[in-house]
């Protein structure tokens, strides 16, 4: 194999470019494609011209250091205001970084509360964060970050290099039990020669270090956390009040579990103080009521736009609706273990039976994409749309799906699809579909702890699942059909998949990749290893005077947004 | 009197232990572990381990139980195992907002329905009276999601006059913003509430009105008013009052679904949640609170009856 020079992830900025060609190299082939999707994805606003503003605005700062990207033309950007944020979770269960699991309050919230060493650009190149610059050695396994002067944690206390050794050190600890400290398993260790330098050994390179360790906001592991608050609050009050060194800073008297919170501007921040006043979390738990809120103008921007109110916002003038391809895939699992859907023309039957359109079209409001396989519609360069895909195997018919049927011996089964969904439409939707074909569904409702064990366990018969948005989209491909995939929970085994997935990773050779993704994605449709259903769009709305949002995908970074009333 | 209620308040106390004893044991008999719906699909059975013992779940559950009782009787109700808040706490910021809906969704339910009620059974099979039972039977009928979602495209969408979601508190953001995000999740519950009671009023009235001692007193010369408000309704009053108690306890136990429309995290959701997450904590101390509730409210409905009714006695 050959030798790279892994300098070139050295920063003070590594393009998208430089971290895809380095990722390729060295078979990180999930993250490349996770950044050649948000490339592809450059967020697409749908309504209101004047929200074509990407990203007009930048905080003006003292220290001229501006974090994200692209300059703007000054004068514009007010300062000061209130933004509502309607969110869109039953509650936030932490806001400690280290122990965060629900991915949009780490992507979306924590990451205004808290920097990191890195951040993303709109482009998803790495700019530096809490480090100005950055070096690695040739051969990828010493990282030495510089860090900015003055930097300052909320509570007026210096961040230095020191801080990210006690970070490191309370994620790793067995009996803090962070559900992040496997991404710091390469470390063999992590120095502070000086006050403003950090110095982190792996055991091996590891292309996405950057980005699944030290970046904001995903980067939870390794998101340096104040000492001093953690012994003043201990770990479980840091969870509800946490004291970040992000552009906003949570006001702990305003936190109540369930119903939101206050961030206030930093006025300390190494990027200047950011352009709003203050931002209201207020949590809305409720699809439909959180659409209500937008439009009553309770709220001033959504975090996520429920598939249900897309078309009612799309044809509000007043508000601005931004839509990024999704980096996501869902299907039906049948268990391999029970028969019998061991069988392939009994699992052929069921997907036979699924026109995807009208499923999208009744059970998600028509807002999703059909899908033929896992290959998401982000990620342009491998991903081939059903209509110039030719044959799928796996596409509706419904003369074939009953022969199928009657040949597998289904017809009058009863089978059980598993679901921890509130409101089971798409469950219901499939019910409808496969009665076509004779079988008798039900529909086990369950919460979600219990859901994930018996998910975990394999003890179910179907249920429709996928993956859904992450820093690395081929544990998409891995994680499900690997037949030691994590999550196989369903027993699927095909020695020819292992290979190519195996191929994918140690290839570099970008047409041989791509014909790699397709060939298993033939091999899956074939072997009905999901019957593939859809893919969803990420979407966020907010008041066309909402301005300076920058579409980061899966993101909201919010300094750089200012009102325009 | 005073014996009756404070042999009453000795049973509660059995009442109440019995009832949190059974929740702490039934709601571990629930399937799903709490330990890994926190940690997320991707834990380690390491991090399991460590998070089971940090919480306490890996010891025996009589030692869990006992633990949870003493700490109980010293008026320590544990922290939630999913967020970290107190269960106090939780309980003392839900508890307002669910109290607040439950008086003024009260109070709009009465205002409709002893006026209604009367009016119906004084002018019964007329016009009005048939109204009244339709709109009665709509207002029971109309699910109140779909009412309190329909107010707030109408008030809140449309006409921008009151505020679509959230609660505002009473003592620190004042009357004005309390009231207006209470108003539209009140009515939501109210109108329902009141169609029920207006049908109880409305039989209660009629029954009375054909009784002795109504015919006596309209004989002996009172004004009709008089005969209405002082002898019939004051009497027709007692079925009323066990289905408001009943009613009232349940409101006061949280109006789940009107609470997640209008996104206030009352008491309903707070419990719903801690269902969903297997947070043993909340749900046993909100239940511990609704028990409390209900045993009160029917303690208090029965001495109501002795002043509705003199000839109700308790010794």
């Amino acid at each position: 194999m050959k030798r790279f020079d892994w300098r070139v992830l050295s920063g003070p900025r590594v393009s998208r470019r430089t971290l895809m060609q380095m990722a390729l190299a060295t078979g990180a082939v999930g993250f490349a494609q996770w950044l050649s999707a948000c490339a592809g994805g450059g967020a697409t606003p749908t309504a209101a011209p004047a929200a074509g503003a990407t990203p007009q605005a930048v905080p003006a700062t003292p220290s001229g250091a501006t974090p994200t990207a692209a300059a703007t033309p000054a004068g514009e950007a007010r300062r000061g205001g209130t933004l509502r944020l309607g969110f869109g979770i039953g509650q936030i269960l932490t806001l400690d970084p280290a122990q965060v699991t629900q991915g949009i309050v780490a992507g979306e919230l924590v990451s205004n509360i808290f920097s990191s060493l890195v951040q993303f650009d709109k482009d998803l190149g790495l700019i530096p964060d809490l480090a100005e610059t950055w070096e690695v050695n040739e051969d990828g396994t010493e990282y030495t970050f510089h860090l900015r002067d003055g930097l300052k944690f909320h509570n007026g206390d210096p961040l230095l290099a020191q801080d990210f050794i006690y970070t490191y050190e309370r994620t790793t600890n067995p009996d803090f039990a962070s559900p992040h400290a496997n991404k710091l398993n390469l470390i063999t260790s992590i120095t502070a020669p000086d006050e403003l330098t950090l110095v982190i050994k792996l055991s091996e390179p590891y292309a996405p270090f950057l980005a699944t360790a030290c970046s904001r906001g995903p980067g939870r592991a390794l998101t340096p956390i104040s000492k001093r608050a953690i012994e003043e609050m201990g770990d479980q009050q840091f969870g509800l009040t946490p004291v970040g060194c992000g552009p906003f800073m949570v006001v702990p008297e305003s936190v109540e579990v369930g119903k939101g919170f206050r961030m206030v501007a930093f006025e300390d921040w190494y990027g200047g103080r950011p352009l709003l006043d203050e931002i209201i979390v207020q949590i809305i738990p409720e699809p439909s009521s959180r659409i209500s809120a937008l439009e009553a103008g309770d709220v001033d921007m959504l975090d996520i736009v429920p598939a249900s109110g897309v078309e009612q916002l799309k044809a509000n003038d007043r508000i601005t609706l931004v839509e990024a391809p999704g980096t996501n895939w869902i299907g039906l699992t049948m268990n391999y273990k029970r028969p019998p859907w061991d069988n392939v023309d009994a699992r052929m039957a069921v997907s036979k039976a699924i026109n995807r359109q009208e499923f999208i079209d009744k059970a998600l409001f028509g807002l999703a994409v059909p899908s033929i396989g896992a290959i998401a519609p982000a990620f342009g360069w491998v991903y081939v749309p059903p209509e110039q895909w030719g044959e799928n195997p796996q596409g509706y018919n419904l003369e074939e799906a009953k022969a199928l049927a009657e040949k597998s011996g289904i017809r009058g089964t009863s089978v059980k699809i598993l679901s921890s969904a509130q409101d089971p439409r798409p469950e219901e939707v499939l019910r409808t579909m496969l009665q076509e074909i004779g079988l008798d569904v039900q529909i086990e409702q369950l919460q979600d702890a219990a859901y994930n064990e018996r998910w975990k366990a394999g003890d179910y018969d179907m249920n429709i699942n996928g993956s859904v948005v992450d820093a690395d989209p081929d544990d998409g491909h891995w994680n499900f059909f690997h037949s030691k995939g994590p999550w196989n929970t369903y027993g699927y085994n095909n020695p020819k998949v292992d290979e190519l997935l195996e191929g994918t990773r140690k290839t570099n050779n970008q047409d041989e990749r791509r014909q790699m993704w397709h060939e298993i994605q033939r091999i899956l449709q074939r072997d009905v290893a999901y019957a593939f259903l859809y893919h969803t769009p990420d979407r966020t709305a907010f008041y066309t005077y909402v301005k300076g949002y920058v579409a980061i995908p899966e993101m909201r970074y919010l300094e750089t947004v200012w009102l325009e009333k | 009197m005073t014996q009756y209620i404070v042999r009453r308040l000795i049973h509660a106390v059995f009442i109440v232990w019995g009832c949190a004893t059974l929740v702490f044991f039934m709601i571990r008999l629930i399937p799903g572990d709490p330990v890994l719906q926190m940690l997320g699909p991707e834990y380690t059975p390491e991090a399991a381990e460590a998070l089971r013992h940090k919480l306490g779940l890996d010891q025996p559950i009589y030692v869990q139980y006992l633990k949870w009782f003493s700490s109980v009787l010293r008026g320590d109700l544990g922290d939630s195992i999913a967020t970290g808040e107190t269960v106090v706490g939780a309980i003392k910021t839900g508890f307002p907002k669910t109290l607040s809906i439950t008086v003024l969704s009260f109070l709009i339910a009465l205002a409709i329905a002893l006026p209604a009620g009367i009016v119906a059974a004084l002018k019964r099979n007329s016009l009005i009276d048939y109204l009244v039972s339709v709109l009665a039977f709509a207002g029971v009928s109309m699910p109140g999601f779909w009412f309190g979602i329909i107010l707030i495209i109408l008030f809140a969408v449309q006409l921008r006059w009151l505020p679509a979601v959230g609660y505002a508190s009473l003592t620190k953001e004042g009357f004005w913003p309390w009231l207006s995000h209470l108003l539209l999740p009140s009515l939501a519950v109210g109108t329902g509430y009141a169609a029920i009671l207006m049908r109880f009023v409305r039989a209660g009235l009629l029954e009375v009105l054909g009784m002795d001692y109504v015919r006596t007193a309209r004989a002996k010369g009172l004004a009709e008013w008089t005969v209405i408000a002082r002898h019939a309704l004051r009497n027709s009053l007692i079925p009323v009052v066990t289905v408001a108690g009943i009613q009232l306890a349940l409101l006061l136990s949280g109006a789940v679904v009107i609470e997640t429309v209008f996104s206030i995290r009352g008491l309903g959701r707070i419990l719903v949640g801690a269902i969903f997450d297997k947070d043993y904590p909340i749900v046993q101390g909100v239940i511990l609170l609704i028990a409390v509730i209900f045993v009160m409210a029917n303690l208090i409905v029965d001495i109501i009856y002795t002043f509705l009714d003199p000839r109700i006695r308790y010794g």
